[in-house]
């Protein structure tokens, strides 16, 4: 019996999109990393690194991994652009933050700009990716560092995860997307999100 | 149906040719900015009745671009030439704030075209020369940008007649276009 339930939990779960919100200030290598996992998870050649332009606006990427859909949506981080970050809470599944490991200088505005999304209750048992990015240059500092630097407070009711990745060559990536995977399947968040879907209706 | 899509936009893209709508309310800018892309330079224009279209090269990209007439009366008719469209440009006068609104609603209203579904869409936050015109950000939140969630946007300050922002916008346009679209 059990395993009948389960097996249509895993099956609505196949069904549904997922959607990962990619925040971080301006310059963390958001996009990059957008585009990073498209070549990865898709057959979709990404756009190189040197043609990307800082966003302002959304940029959308559809990959499936396991027959599950994800959903990344990749907002502006310029100062001016993290007001409209908000209106996408409500309908996110989880959250990746991204911080540039390789520039010291920024990580007190990282630090505030993550606290601010951490206590905004649309987010409330999101799962949390925080990606200590551009290990690929030599100045770049270690996950554990960025996570004492970030020094975050009540986390301990969320699911959370710091990894070092590579936008740009891909170290860190397929993990990355496998523990969101993962934690996205058995959060609570996932399941309130789609008994409120199905409550609305076939969506779109 | 992944795969019929795909094939579409190999061959969409395999010859390198896109067809870009400009739309936007009357006096928005739509026709300086089609001929500031086309000829570099700033003409006079009259108000559009019908339509200008022009082939604009960039980026390795035939961009075809039209520029509907943007008065109330004509507006019903920009549907008519929604197929087959990968691109929509939709200007904003940002100094017109009387009329955000209105820009507001048409837009939302474009949105909701199923021929236009698959469109990525990019905004100009035009006339940027003007006193009193609202940033970027502040278009984006008068014109609800966020309600956009299955399509990307872009929105780029502008300035039609000393040429500013335009070709940033043709760069995220070609970027975006050559990466899958929408």
């Amino acid at each position: 019996m059990f395993s009948l339930f389960y097996g249509l939990w895993k099956y609505l779960f196949s069904k549904m999109e997922l959607h990962v919100l990619i925040l971080g200030i301006d310059k963390a290598g958001k996009t990059t990393l957008l585009e990073k996992m498209k070549s990865v998870y898709s057959n979709i050649e990404g756009l190189p690194p040197d043609r990307i332009v800082p966003t302002v606006g959304l940029n959308i990427g559809r990959i499936e991994v396991a027959s599950r859909k994800l959903v990344f949506w990749d907002l502006g981080g310029q100062f001016g652009l993290r007001s409209i970050w908000e209106k996408y809470y409500e309908e996110a599944h989880a959250v990746v933050f991204v911080v540039d490991a390789a520039s010291p200088s920024r990580f007190e505005d990282a630090k505030s700009a993550l606290e601010k999304v951490l206590r905004h209750e649309d987010l409330q048992g999101a799962p949390l990716l925080i990606l200590a990015n551009k290990q690929d240059l030599p100045e770049a500092v270690s996950a554990e560092e960025i996570s004492r630097y970030l020094d975050l407070k009540k986390l301990d009711e969320r699911v959370y995860m710091f990894e070092a990745v590579s936008a740009f060559d891909g170290m860190g990536i397929r993990e990355s997307v496998e523990w969101l995977v993962e934690v996205m399947e058995r959060s609570k968040r996932t399941e309130t999100l789609r008994a409120r879907a199905s409550a609305m209706g076939p969506g779109p | 149906m992944g795969i019929v899509f795909t094939k579409l936009f190999s061959s969409l893209f395999g010859n390198k040719e896109a067809r870009i709508l400009v739309l936007g309310l009357d006096n928005a800018g739509k026709t300086t900015i089609l001929y500031r892309l086309q000829m570099g330079e700033v003409v006079s224009t009259i108000p559009t009745i019908g339509f200008n279209v022009e082939t604009v090269q960039y980026n390795n990209i035939k961009f075809q671009v039209w520029d509907l007439g943007g008065q109330t009366s004509i507006r019903p008719y920009w549907r008519c030439y929604f197929p087959n469209t990968q691109a929509i440009i939709y200007v904003v006068d940002s100094s017109d704030t009387d009329r955000l609104v209105i820009a507001k609603e048409e837009f939302h209203a474009i949105l909701e075209e199923e021929e236009l579904k698959g469109a990525v869409v990019l905004l100009f936050a035009n006339k940027q020369d003007l006193p009193g015109a609202l940033d970027d950000a502040a278009v984006t939140e008068a014109l609800e940008l966020h309600k956009i969630k299955n399509r990307q946007w872009s929105i780029f300050k502008t300035s039609a007649i000393k040429g500013e922002g335009l070709f940033e916008g043709l760069d995220w346009l070609s970027n975006t276009l050559k990466s899958g679209g929408g």
